[in-house]
């Protein structure tokens, strides 16, 4: 080892995580920032610590406005590193032939962008962030106090990340269609071998369901997800119209699967959902003919510490950490 | 199976230590304070041998001061040793000192009339060997510890009864009052004879020499 190797092995800050916490910036959600502690362990992933946790997170939109926060979080989630997943209408993440740093020169604000190979024969999936709002990020968890920030992701990715580590992608045999749905869009990923070879975002999200609903059925925009849940009426002819379009990608991003590899895509997941699964389920076999998978972030992963028993608001919102638990859980996976 | 999904934005700068030792800042802090700690060792040791040297060279020249005085002091205490030698071995000839004078004056109540003392004499013991000329220090008195003395008397008997007249001495000295200076009184062979030497006239008289061991001397 060359004396420059080994004085940057000492003075290297960051190394191979086995704990993580991941935390989601941006996601404005009304129970908080999703925090999750992951924690591998003989091989194996365990969930160490689940809430939403009470932390200011306005997420700055045009540089010089970001405000400087300094995020102290609760001990169960002080790791050794954090993983951090923002969603930012500004992030973007998508294939590019181009490669890395391709559409960035000409904007006006600086993007820092970083890609990936996925797939062989596949373009490198791109994601780009405003560099504002990455060195805000960066700027949250101080240096000396734990946790300290070791990645920082676009949320779909994240998420991503942490569905093609999940046990529901392994017991499909790698071959898979997936949804992940946020509030204001849903991210479509096809997956060969494991592997992404398809991903595309859509501008359909949870949000435009409530809205629908809110507007057809004339309630407030708040009660819309108990009127999801409530059985008196059939919310599916009102949600229709907004998620036919997106069943229709994933109809064709099964056909270019079988184009690509010939494989006849038989397992599609949907993850990140709250509320209306059965809506969402039901629709899905009339449109598709094929039965759609509601993954929970938590399922096939071990539970240690506080997370043996979290608190039932938790429980039942668990889709929410799914991008946060996501990019804990790439990092470990990458470590 | 899978490729890792991991599309990391933070950029190295960005990547901090949770440790509150902080091993970027620590390691060259570490460094420098070595480095300083070093140089201040280094002063300190120049320090420290600038006084010695210069103790040294006070002294040296206190040491030079003082040459003479110990001289002085170094000769004056060869001469008391000297004296000292010299007032020892005194000591020894006064202990060793065989006292004549009781006997002597005891002796005229025993010599018969018709003996005359000749001679009466301390013989000077043998000359010693000279001292060893490598010797740096030459011996104040007799290197030897005993010295053997001897009293001789010699002189004449003029009567017939000169040989009863000379044994009747020579008993005498064997005697108990003079047992304290003589051990031993004889007659040497062949000293006993006639004395030729005043003619005819003086055929009876006999001339005789009596040797006393007296013991020895000792100088201790």
């Amino acid at each position: 080892m060359s004396q420059g190797t080994l004085f940057g092995s000492l003075t290297a800050p960051f190394k191979a995580c086995s704990d993580v916490t991941g935390l989601e910036l941006g996601a404005d959600l009304s129970e908080g920032v999703p925090a999750v502690r992951l924690r591998k362990r003989k091989g194996r992933v365990e969930v160490v610590a689940a809430d939403f946790l009470d932390l200011p997170c306005v997420l700055p939109m045009l540089p010089g406005e970001s405000e400087t926060q300094v995020w102290r979080l609760p001990a169960p989630f002080r790791a050794p590193c954090a993983a951090l997943a923002i969603r930012s209408p500004h992030a973007s993440l998508c294939h590019s032939a181009g490669g890395h740093g391709e559409g960035t020169a000409d904007r006006a604000v600086t993007y820092r962008s970083v890609s990936r190979q996925t797939a062989p024969e596949m373009p490198p999936l791109v994601a780009s962030l405003p560099d504002f709002q990455a060195a805000w990020a960066a700027r949250l968890l101080p240096e000396g106090r734990r946790p300290t920030a070791c990645s920082l992701q676009i949320a779909a990715a994240a998420a991503m990340g942490g569905f093609a580590a999940s046990s529901a992608l392994a017991q499909a045999g790698g071959y898979a269609v997936a949804l992940f749905v946020f509030a204001e869009s849903t991210s479509l990923a096809a997956f060969q071998e494991g592997k992404l070879v398809f991903y595309r975002e859509h501008a359909v999200g949870a949000d435009h369901l409530r809205a629908a609903i809110s507007r057809e059925v004339g309630i407030e925009l708040e009660l819309a997800d108990s009127a999801l849940e409530d059985t008196l009426f059939d919310p599916v002819p009102i949600i229709e119209p907004v998620l036919r379009p997106l069943y229709r990608q994933v109809e064709i991003s099964a056909d270019y699967l079988w184009r690509r590899c010939k494989c006849q895509v038989e397992h599609f997941f949907v993850n990140g959902l709250t509320v209306g699964d059965e809506h969402w389920a039901k629709l899905f076999e009339r449109v598709m003919n094929r039965t759609l998978t509601f993954c929970s972030p938590f399922d096939g992963i071990g539970r240690a510490g506080q997370a043996v028993r979290l608190p039932e608001a938790v429980e039942k919102r668990a889709p929410l950490l799914m991008t946060a638990l996501g990019a804990a859980r790439t990092v470990l996976e990458d470590a | 199976m899978n490729a890792s999904l991991h599309l990391n934005l933070l950029q190295d700068d960005e990547r901090f230590s949770s440790s509150p030792i902080r091993l970027r800042v620590m390691v060259p802090l570490l460094a420098v304070l070595g480095v300083v700690g070093l140089g201040v060792w280094w002063l300190l040791l120049i320090a420290r041998i600038d006084n010695i040297m210069h103790e040294k060279t006070n002294l040296e020249t206190h040491c030079a001061e003082l040459k003479p005085t110990h001289d002085q002091v170094l000769a004056l205490r060869a001469r008391e040793k000297e004296t000292r030698a010299a007032v020892s071995q005194l000591g020894f000839y006064r202990t060793a000192r065989i006292r004549f004078g009781d006997a002597l004056a005891r002796l005229p109540q025993h010599v018969p009339a018709s003996i005359q003392f000749t001679e009466l004499r301390v013989p000077t013991p043998p000359l010693q060997p000279p001292p060893d000329p490598t010797l740096k220090v030459k011996p104040l008195g007799p290197t030897n510890l005993a010295e053997t003395v001897t009293l001789r008397i010699m002189g004449r008997a003029s009567s017939s009864t000169s040989s009863e007249a000379v044994r009747s001495l020579l008993e005498a000295l064997r005697r108990p009052a003079f047992t304290n200076l003589i051990r031993k009184a004889e007659i040497p062979k062949g000293t006993f004879r006639q004395d030729t030497a005043r003619g005819p006239a003086a055929r009876e008289c006999v001339l005789f020499e009596i040797s006393c061991d007296c013991g020895e001397r000792r100088f201790e």
